[in-house]
């Protein structure tokens, strides 16, 4: 059955097209590649093979059903933080990014359906990863004779409309407090930290109870006992309800369904307006004539670093990029900090790949997705000394997020700070170099695919990163407790880093 | 470099792109004329422009800029040169200050030099109060404008074009027009393509006429009519073309 042209249900369909389209599994084509295919099949099977590992286990150790239930919930909870990141990241893409809102709100489609369509995307987009991840463990639990548990389908959906709701009513609250410009940057920046939640929820842990085992097991106990996490709390409900008691599935069925219908109805007016002050970004009042400041540099390397680092700091892809490594950064220089002494092994590991994997990211946004190469080209200009200040651009930005943190270290413990200091510059000057020899030119929009477009270039980043992390880790465990051992691990390190370098430059592009 | 030493002179230019975009281009520009360089869709006009301005290399042939040899004195050649392409190069995320002094700081202009000329350029485009905002919310028009701005900043002898007009409303393309004819009155050199061709009738002064990758007609729109039956530079562009 086909659906009328311009009802709801056949704008769900295009919506989903383009969803398709758009997904890692068709690879961004009509029809997803062969080799596509198989990867998906091969990763679906994985995940029914460990389903049934797991599965089987419980079958010959049976849990109490409330335990069980918790521990569902504990692992919904998880997926829901990253699932509010997904669905901030895809209320932002539908508000400000997408160019197809123009088209369907001059349509005489009334805008209510086309709020529906796009919240119902919202949560289909957040859904889908989660879907793929978990019903495996649906199936596997049919087969050994457990069909309440094909209740994770219905959860994982209304999870998903649930959080859809939240993140548009805050995406589209944002707007009304902060306006469109702001909004983009901070529901960037708040789906970073979404992301990262859990990390930091462990972190706090850790620091409130200075690596006290007991004392936490203790907290946690008076919790789970009396506290907010005891097995009847509303929190364990997706849990229950995905392990198919019918109650809790209801209650949650129709939570997402009260929400939905709310959120739609009570919102899709403001969500119109949303669109209205998006379409005004990029336009500020002007301000009276002869208030134009200039400030012209004498050197090129100059021009070219501060240009970049302008753009830099008005993207705010990167801007959320940049933010989400510094909020895993903070809970490391808390532990510096705390050591007092000197830099343990994991410390120096965890700074040096943050580091690596911020240049790279700094490093394709300065060098690969320049906005006008042939403006570039068709200067007089060194076209060496644009390349060596658009690495310079790259990589000073984060050796001055570490630079306090490692001066911290240097003077509290001398050597194992020094050895992080050169690593971390080490990481920093491989990511830049690989991103300069192999990275491919491509548009500032292609940001987030960047890893899949140039496969060579992330392998490589990838390669080096680990690379340095574990020459990290190497040279802080031999400056704080010798080991010959460690000695091989640094140099085998040492070899990865130097050789991944000598593949980048193998691979390296010719330039014009 | 004499007097008489071309703005542009062009020998025997060939780029192939699978087959022949250029094929064995002679041409010569005189300083100080507007010449527009007119032909159907792929004729080869943006392959010529962008061999002339550094961004492709040719197969065959040589280019000079005002009797510097492009291939061996790259930057020399494009000291004197600025290009404007149909979609002008520029960054969404910057202000149009903060564009200007980029391009002066690429062709190498002292502070002094350039601030004067930044300002005067903004204020004579009509972009002075739209100096805060980022570039990214700019009509096509208002982004031509200051792609132009940034094309004479370092007051280039030799200015190339290509589809300047595109896109821009009449009072933006006035402003345009009037800029390029500015340009050679003081003695620099305009070289222009347009589909529009009532602007190559009004403004060239020498009109070239390229279809598969050669020069097929060249001279002022007199000498151009003379050649052919007669009529506005329309009929005589569709003769031509068709004749070939």
């Amino acid at each position: 059955m086909k659906a009328a042209p311009g009802s709801a249900l056949w704008l769900l369909g295009h919506e989903l097209r383009l969803a398709w389209y758009n997904s890692a599994v068709s690879g961004g084509k009509r029809r997803p590649g062969i080799a596509s295919i198989i990867v998906w099949i091969v990763g679906w099977t994985a995940m029914h093979a460990l389903a049934y590992a797991l599965l089987h286990g419980l079958g010959k150790h049976p849990v109490d059903r409330a335990l069980l239930g918790m521990l569902a919930g504990l692992v919904l909870l998880v997926l829901s933080t990253f699932m509010l990141s997904g669905a901030l990241k895809a209320c932002t893409l539908a508000l400000f990014e997408r160019g197809d809102l123009d088209l369907l709100l001059s349509s005489p489609l009334p805008s209510r359906s086309i709020f529906a369509v796009r919240l119902l995307g919202v949560a289909a987009s957040s859904a889908v990863l989660f879907l793929f991840l978990f019903t495996p463990f649906a199936h596997v639990a049919l087969f050994m004779g457990w069909p309440g548990w094909l209740a994770i389908y219905p959860t994982i959906a209304a999870l998903a409309i649930v959080i859809a709701c939240a993140a548009m009513l805050l995406t589209l609250a944002l707007v009304r407090v902060f306006g469109a410009r702001r909004t983009r940057v901070l529901a960037q920046v708040l789906a970073a930290v979404a992301g990262a939640l859990l990390f930091l929820l462990s972190q706090s842990f850790n620091l409130i109870f200075r690596g006290d085992d007991r004392a936490l097991a203790q907290s946690a106990r008076g919790l789970i006992e009396h506290g907010p996490l005891a097995p009847g709390s509303p929190l364990w409900l997706p849990g229950r309800a995905a392990l198919g008691e019918p109650v809790p599935l209801l209650v949650l069925a129709a939570l997402a369904l009260a929400a939905y219908a709310l959120t739609v109805a009570r919102t899709h007016r403001f969500f119109v307006k949303g669109l209205q002050q998006a379409a005004g970004i990029g336009h500020v009042a002007p301000r009276p004539a002869g208030a134009v400041r200039f400030r012209f540099r004498r050197s090129l390397f100059d021009t070219v670093v501060v240009k970049e680092w302008r753009l830099i700091a008005r993207d705010p892809h990167l801007i959320s990029q940049v933010l989400l490594q510094v909020v895993y950064l903070v809970p490391l220089l808390f532990l510096i900090l705390r050591s007092g002494d000197a830099a343990g092994p994991a410390i120096g590991a965890g700074l040096t790949l943050l580091c690596s994997s911020l240049t790279a990211s700094l490093a394709w946004i300065v060098i690969s997705a320049e906005d006008a190469p042939d403006l570039l080209l068709s200067a007089p200009a060194a076209m060496r000394t644009i390349r060596l200040a658009k690495l310079a651009a790259a990589t000073m930005l984060p050796l001055l997020v570490v630079a306090l943190p490692l001066l911290w270290m240097i003077v509290h413990g001398p050597l194992a700070g020094l050895m992080v200091a050169f690593t971390v510059s080490g990481a920093v000057l491989s990511a830049g170099l690989i991103v300069l020899w192999v990275g491919r030119p491509a548009p500032r929009s292609n940001f987030k695919a960047r890893g899949k477009e140039n496969f060579l270039s992330s392998m490589l980043e990838l390669a080096a990163t680990l690379s340095w992390g574990g020459l990290a880790w190497s040279l802080v465990s031999l400056a704080t407790a010798p080991a010959d051992w460690v000695l091989v691990a640094a140099a085998g390190a040492l070899a990865g880093a130097a050789i991944t370098l000598g593949l980048a430059w193998l691979f390296r592009r010719e330039r014009a | 470099m004499s007097a008489d030493t071309p703005a542009l002179q062009l020998r025997a230019l060939r780029k192939h792109f699978g087959r022949p975009a250029v094929d064995g281009l002679d041409l010569s520009v005189r300083r100080g004329e507007l010449y527009a360089l007119l032909g159907p869709n792929g004729a080869g006009k943006t392959t010529t422009l962008r061999m002339v301005t550094g961004l492709l290399a040719p197969d065959e042939g040589s280019v000079e800029v005002l009797g510097i040899d492009l291939a061996r004195d790259p930057a020399a050649a494009k000291r004197h040169m600025a290009y404007l392409p149909d979609d002008p190069m520029l960054y969404g995320k910057l202000k149009p200050p903060e564009y200007l002094e980029f391009v002066a700081g690429l062709w190498g202009l002292r502070p002094e030099e350039a601030e004067p000329r930044g300002r005067h350029l903004l204020d004579w485009l009509d972009l002075s109060k739209h100096a805060h905002e980022v570039t990214e919310g700019f009509s096509r028009g208002m982004k031509q404008k200051l792609a132009l701005a940034g094309a004479l900043i370092h007051e280039p002898q030799l200015l190339i074009l290509d589809e300047p007009l595109t896109g821009l409303d009449a009072a933006a393309a006035r402003q345009v027009k009037d800029l390029l004819l500015s340009h050679v009155a003081g003695g620099g050199t305009v070289i222009l393509t347009t589909h529009i061709l009532e602007v190559a009738e009004r403004l060239a002064q020498r009109i070239g006429i390229i279809r598969q990758g050669r020069l097929i007609a060249e001279g002022t729109l007199a000498e151009l009519r003379e050649r052919t039956l007669g009529g506005s530079l329309e009929d005589v562009f569709l003769q031509l073309t068709e004749q070939a």
